[in-house]
């Protein structure tokens, strides 16, 4: 992983996660019961301190029924 | 095989008071005292003898059973050292906070391993056996052996010396020194399971 940063710039991942949890009227919690993770991964996405497996990716997306790029995008600055 | 286990692990860890109770018991009256003793006594004797072979007996058995069964090693290390996989980012940090422990675990054993090779001593030697009048002198060595029994007494020794100081290895014992790695492991585990959660917390905070 070092050896990988060390050629690669890092790309940082931001996401519209809290802001469609709260189109849709939902506390993290309720969020983290539908996907199948805790309320602390539902947090620490949000707060860009995670992110979450493509897996996990999806399964917000199908679950918020949209594509992966509504949620997730590469952060302005940043390649 | 899972029940059995189960079962076995239950009673061995609901026998450990009982297991300390026969083993204060059996120390206390020892065989001189049983000479003495009356047949209820004696008969308490050989039992908590017995319940005490059982139970080493048992964890003998879960020991083994740790080695080879992942499952069974998952239950039971996971419980112990209080890991948690609910989700994937826990499984990312245990891990992380696994890859923490062994490196540092490691890092102790090598360290431990030169501290139990190296032999230093410093001595005093008789007037007759003086080099340029100079009686004090420092040996330096290093002594390795796979066996406790193979270690060779150091050809020094027979030496007529005063020695001032000596270092020939570890002064603990075995035992001490794999009950220390082994609650090293869970504290630094948990320690750096903690650090790596409140890394993440920290980074949503910038």
């Amino acid at each position: 992983m070092q050896i990988m940063s060390k050629c690669l710039p890092k790309i940082k991942i931001a996401n519209r996660l809290h802001v469609l949890r709260a189109e849709h009227r939902m506390t993290q919690e309720q969020l983290a019961k539908e996907v199948g993770v805790t309320r602390a991964t539902i947090v620490a996405i949000e707060g860009g301190g995670y992110n979450p497996s493509l897996e996990l990716a999806f399964r917000l997306a199908r679950y918020f029924k949209t594509d992966l790029n509504t949620i997730f995008s590469i952060e302005e600055g940043s390649k | 095989m899972k029940k059995l286990d189960s079962i076995l692990l239950k009673i061995f860890l609901y026998g450990i008071p009982v297991a300390t109770a026969c083993a204060i018991f059996s120390y206390s009256y020892g065989p001189e005292f049983l000479k003495h003793a009356t047949g209820y006594v004696r008969l308490l004797y050989n039992l908590a003898g017995l319940v005490l072979a059982f139970w080493m007996m048992l964890a003998l058995y879960l020991s083994v059973r740790l080695l080879i069964s992942g499952s069974f090693r998952d239950k039971v290390l996971a419980k112990l050292t209080f890991i948690r996989e609910r989700d994937e980012r826990e499984v990312v940090l245990t891990g992380k906070a696994t890859k923490t422990t062994f490196l540092t675990s490691l890092a102790i054993l090598i360290f431990l391993f030169f501290l139990s090779c190296f032999q230093v001593s410093i001595y005093r030697v008789s007037p007759g056996k003086a080099v340029d009048g100079k009686t004090g002198a420092i040996s330096l060595g290093l002594g390795f052996s796979l066996l406790e029994s193979s270690k060779q007494a150091n050809p020094n020794d027979t030496m007529q010396k005063k020695d001032l100081f000596s270092y020939t290895g570890l002064p603990i014992s075995t035992t001490a020194v794999i009950l220390v790695l082994i609650i090293w492991q869970i504290i630094s585990y948990n320690y750096s399971m903690r650090r790596l959660s409140r890394s993440i917390e920290g980074d949503m905070l910038k």
